[in-house]
C-alpha cells in the first residue's frame, strides 16, 4: 500500500441558529494518492464529523458550485489538490448557512 | 387554512410538477410551459449544475437521412427504419418497440429544439460505432446551459436545492407531493394534478460510479412506494476504463472517452499487473476495441484472478509508445480540445493531457464504474406510468433500451422530455385537483423526522458502507446466483431493520444536514439496489449488459420477457411481461453470450 501522510485541515464552523460566533475545528486527514480538498472534506464527514456542511455534486469540475476558500484564496474544492496543512473557509463568511456553505453558491 | 395545510412549513399549488431540472426535466418543463400549462420545477440541485446531464460527453442521435433535413452531412444509406431495426436488434429484443419507434421519430425534434435554444454543436459523427455516422457531438455543459437559458427566459417557476420526498396519492391518482428545502430544512406541501418524474439514475448505490452525488434513485423509490410498476431493474451499465485511482479523479470517464476517439483509440492498451495485454485472451481480433461489455467483463476477470492493481482496477497503458510519440499525442489532443473545439471542461483541458503525460512513466488504474441505469419506472410510449397523473421521463424510466443501451441516452431524455411535456398538460386539463390525504402527509413527515429524533441506532454513513460492501461484491458487473441470493437477503434485512433504526446524532440542525438528506436518500437507493439484485437473481440467462456467470447463454426461448415489479399491500409483486412488439418479431433459440453480443471472444467463464 502507498505511504500515508497525515495533514491537518482547519475548518471554519458556524451554525447561525446555534452558535454565537464562528469557530475553527482541526481534523487530521490521511493523504493517500492525489487527493482534492473535497476528498479531505468527504473523509472528515464520513469518519470524523458527519455534521460538517459543504457543497458536493459532480466531483469533476462540471457543476462549478463547490467554490470554497483555502488559505484565503477561492478555488473549486474538487479540483484543488491538497499536499500540506490547510485552512478551509466558506466563500463568504458573512453569508454562511452552515460551516463551509455560504448562500451565494 | 385547513388542517392539512398546517402540517408542512409551506404550501404551494401548481397543475404540473416536474421533478428534476436537467436533460429530461428541463426539456419537459419548456414543452409543457409552451403548451400553456402551469408548471413548477423542483430540483435537488441548481438547474444546469446537477445530475448526469452536465457530465455527459455528449452525443445525440438522429438517423442519417433525417439528419440532412437539420443541415448535417447525414448519410443516405441510413433511414429511420434502419435506425429502429438496429436499436431493437442490438438491444437484444427486450425493448418496448413502441418506445423505440417514438425514440427514432422524436430524436430529430429533440435535436431541433436544442439547436433552436442555442446549444453549441461540435460536429456530426459516429459515436456509438455504428456502420454509419448517426451522432451529433457537443458537450454536456453546453446542453444543460441551453436548457437553463430557455427555462430562465420563460420564467418557469422553480424550487432549487429542494428534494422531493414522496408522492401523494388519492383514490389511485396523483394529488401532490411533499418536498424538503435542503438549505433551510423547511418542508413543502405541493398540491398538483400531475407529476413528471425526471430524477435520473441511482448511481450512488455503488461506491465506484461515474455519476453525481444527487443520483440516488429518488424518483424510482417514490414511484415504487406509490404503487407504480418498475421494469428491467437488473439492467445496469458499467463503464470500463473509468478512473479508479487517485482519489481526486476517481469516477472520471475521461480515459474511456479518449479510448473511443480516433486517432487515440489506436494507441491505447489495457494491461494487467503483469503487464500483459489481456484483451488478447478475451477478444484477439478486436482487442481493446471490443464491445464495452466484453472489455468490462475481461477487466473484472483479471482483477478477480489476482492480476489487478492495488485499488481493484486494471491498467490503462501507453508504455509501448516512445515518450516523443506520447508528446505528439498530447499535442494532437490539446490542439483538438483547446484550439478546434475550444472546450473548457476540466476533464478535457487539464485532466486528459495530465494523464497522457503521466503515462510516459506509469500506467493508470482504471475499472468498471456504475454508469447508466437501463431499467426504472415502467412507462409506455407516452411516458405514462401505471398511476394516473404520474409520468416519467429520462434515465429514471425503463423499457426503451431492452438489454443494452446502444444509442444516445441524451437523445432518450430529450425525446421523453418532449413527449411528457406534450402529454401531461393534456391530462391536467381533464382532471380536477384531488384532495390531499392528511394521514399520508403525516406519515411521510413522521418517517423522515424519525432519524432526527433517535439518539442511537445505525448512522447513514455506517449504513452506506454496508450497502456499498454488498453492491460492490455481490451485485456488480459479473453476477452469480449464490451471491445475488445473499445480496437480496442481506438487503432485505437492512431495509427491514437498519432503515428503521437510522439515527442522526452529529447535529439535529435541519439546515444543510447532510446526514439527514442521506438518511432520506438511503431508503430510495436501497429500494433500487434490492429490486435490481432480486431481478438479477430471477433472470437466469445473460443478455447484453446483463451477465450471469452461472447462466452464460442468451436464451431467447425462455427469457425474451421483461421483469416487472411493484409494491402491492406492502409486498413485492413480480410478474413477467413480453416485450411490446410492433415490427420485429422475437427470435427463437439459445446463443452463447459472445454470439449474442456479436463478438468473437475467448471463454468468459472463470478460469
Ligand atoms: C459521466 C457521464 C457521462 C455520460 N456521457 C454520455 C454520453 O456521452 N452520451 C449519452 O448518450 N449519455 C451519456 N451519459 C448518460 C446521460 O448523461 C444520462 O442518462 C442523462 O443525462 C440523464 O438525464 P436525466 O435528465 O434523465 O437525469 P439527470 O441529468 O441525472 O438529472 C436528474 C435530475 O433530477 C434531480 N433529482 C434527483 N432526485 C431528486 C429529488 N428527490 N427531488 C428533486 N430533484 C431530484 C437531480 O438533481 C437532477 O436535476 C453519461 C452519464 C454520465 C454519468
Ligand atoms: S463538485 Fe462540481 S465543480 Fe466541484
Amino acid at each position: 500500500m502507498e505511504e500515508k501522510k497525515i495533514i491537518k485541515v482547519k475548518c471554519f464552523r458556524f451554525d447561525p441558529q446555534k452558535d454565537e460566533k464562528p469557530y475553527y475545528d482541526t481534523f487530521k486527514v490521511p493523504i493517500s494518492g492525489k487527493m482534492s480538498i473535497q476528498d479531505c472534506l468527504v473523509y472528515i464527514r464520513e469518519n470524523e464529523d458527519p455534521s460538517l456542511a459543504f457543497f458536493i455534486n459532480c466531483r469533476l469540475g462540471f457543476c462549478k458550485r463547490c467554490l470554497i476558500r483555502v488559505n484565503e484564496k477561492s478555488c473549486f474544492a474538487c479540483l484543488t489538490v491538497v499536499e500540506e496543512d490547510i485552512t478551509v473557509e466558506p466563500l463568504m463568511k458573512d453569508k454562511v448557512i452552515r460551516d463551509l456553505w455560504s448562500k451565494d453558491i | 387554512m385547513g388542517e392539512v395545510e398546517k402540517l408542512c412549513d409551506k404550501v404551494i399549488s401548481t397543475d404540473l410538477l416536474i421533478v428534476g431540472s436537467e436533460g429530461a426535466g428541463g426539456h419537459a418543463a419548456i414543452k409543457a410551459h409552451s403548451q400553456g400549462a402551469d408548471v413548477l420545477i423542483v430540483t435537488k440541485g441548481k438547474i444546469g449544475q446537477c445530475g448526469a446531464s452536465q457530465m455527459a460527453g455528449v452525443d445525440f442521435n438522429v438517423d442519417g437521412k433525417t439528419a440532412k433535413t437539420l443541415g448535417f452531412t447525414g448519410d443516405d444509406r441510413d433511414s429511420p427504419e434502419r435506425f429502429f431495426e438496429d436499436l431493437v436488434r442490438e438491444g437484444l429484443y427486450l425493448n418496448n418497440q413502441k418506445m423505440v419507434e417514438k425514440y427514432v421519430e422524436y430524436a430529430p425534434k429533440a435535436m431541433k429544439d436544442l439547436m433552436d435554444w442555442g446549444m453549441r454543436i461540435y460536429g456530426y459523427d459516429s459515436v456509438h460505432a455504428e456502420e454509419m455516422a448517426r451522432g451529433i457531438t457537443s458537450a454536456g455543459t453546453y446542453w444543460v446551459a441551453a436548457i437553463r437559458k430557455k427555462v430562465k427566459e420563460l420564467k418557469i417557476p422553480m424550487l432549487e436545492d429542494t428534494m422531493l420526498i414522496d408522492l401523494l396519492i388519492r383514490e389511485g391518482r396523483i394529488a401532490g407531493a411533499v418536498a424538503l428545502n435542503i438549505k433551510s430544512g423547511e418542508t413543502i406541501l405541493i398540491k398538483c394534478k400531475a407529476i413528471i418524474l425526471a430524477t435520473g439514475g441511482w448511481h450512488r448505490a455503488y461506491s465506484f460510479n461515474t455519476g453525481s452525488y444527487d443520483l440516488t434513485g429518488d424518483g424510482i423509490g417514490m414511484a415504487y412506494r406509490a404503487g407504480a410498476e418498475l421494469i428491467s431493474m437488473e439492467m445496469v451499465q458499467f463503464c470500463p476504463i473509468t478512473m479508479v485511482w487517485p482519489p481526486k479523479d476517481r469516477g472520471s470517464i475521461a480515459l474511456y472517452v479518449l479510448s473511443c476517439i480516433d486517432p487515440f483509440d489506436k494507441y491505447i492498451q489495457l494491461v494487467n499487473n503483469k503487464g500483459e495485454r489481456f484483451m488478447e485472451k478475451y477478444d484477439p481480433i478486436n482487442l481493446e476495441k471490443s464491445t464495452k461489455e466484453i472489455v468490462s467483463i475481461a477487466s473484472e476477470l483479471e482483477v478477480e484472478n489476482g492480476r489487478g492493481g492495488l485499488h481493484g482496477g486494471i491498467f490503462f497503458s501507453l508504455k509501448h509508445l516512445r515518450p516523443k510519440f506520447i508528446d505528439a499525442i498530447i499535442r494532437i489532443a490539446n490542439n483538438r480540445i483547446k484550439n478546434e473545439l475550444k472546450d473548457t471542461r476540466y476533464e478535457f483541458t487539464t485532466l486528459i493531457p495530465e494523464l497522457i503525460k503521466k503515462c510516459k512513466t506509469e500506467n493508470i488504474e482504471v475499472g468498471n464504474g456504475a454508469h447508466y441505469m437501463g431499467g426504472g419506472i415502467k412507462v409506455n410510449e407516452n411516458t405514462e406510468t401505471t398511476i394516473p397523473g404520474l409520468f416519467a421521463a429520462g434515465e429514471c424510466s425503463g423499457g426503451l433500451w431492452g438489454a443494452v443501451r446502444v444509442a444516445s441516452a441524451c437523445t432518450e431524455v430529450g425525446v421523453q422530455g418532449i413527449i411528457a411535456g406534450e402529454v401531461a398538460p393534456k391530462y391536467v386539463k381533464k382532471v380536477e385537483q384531488a384532495e390531499i390525504n392528511e394521514n399520508q402527509v403525516r406519515e411521510i413527515l413522521d418517517r423522515i423526522n424519525k432519524p432526527l429524533m433517535r439518539d442511537e441506532g445505525i448512522t447513514p454513513n455506517e449504513l452506506t458502507k454496508k450497502m456499498h460492501e454488498i453492491s460492490g461484491k455481490k451485485v456488480g458487473l459479473i453476477k452469480e446466483g449464490s451471491l445475488l441470493k445473499e445480496a437480496t437477503e442481506e438487503l432485505l434485512e437492512i431495509i427491514n431493520d437498519d432503515l428503521e433504526n437510522l439515527c442522526i446524532t452529529s447535529t439535529k440542525s435541519k439546515e444543510l444536514n447532510d446526514e439527514w438528506i442521506k438518511a432520506i436518500e438511503l431508503e430510495n437507493i436501497l429500494t433500487c439496489l434490492y429490486l435490481s439484485a432480486k431481478s438479477s437473481l430471477i433472470r437466469e440467462e445473460s443478455r447484453g449488459e446483463f451477465y450471469r456467470r452461472d447462466y452464460t447463454h442468451t436464451d431467447h426461448d425462455n427469457w425474451l420477457k421483461t421483469i416487472v415489479m411493484k409494491q402491492k399491500n406492502g409486498e413485492l409483486d413480480i410478474k413477467f411481461e413480453n416485450p411490446v412488439v410492433t415490427k420485429i418479431s422475437l427470435p427463437k433459440g439459445k446463443l452463447t453470450y459472445q454470439e449474442a453480443i456479436g463478438v468473437a471472444t475467448a471463454s468468459l467463464k472463470r478460469e
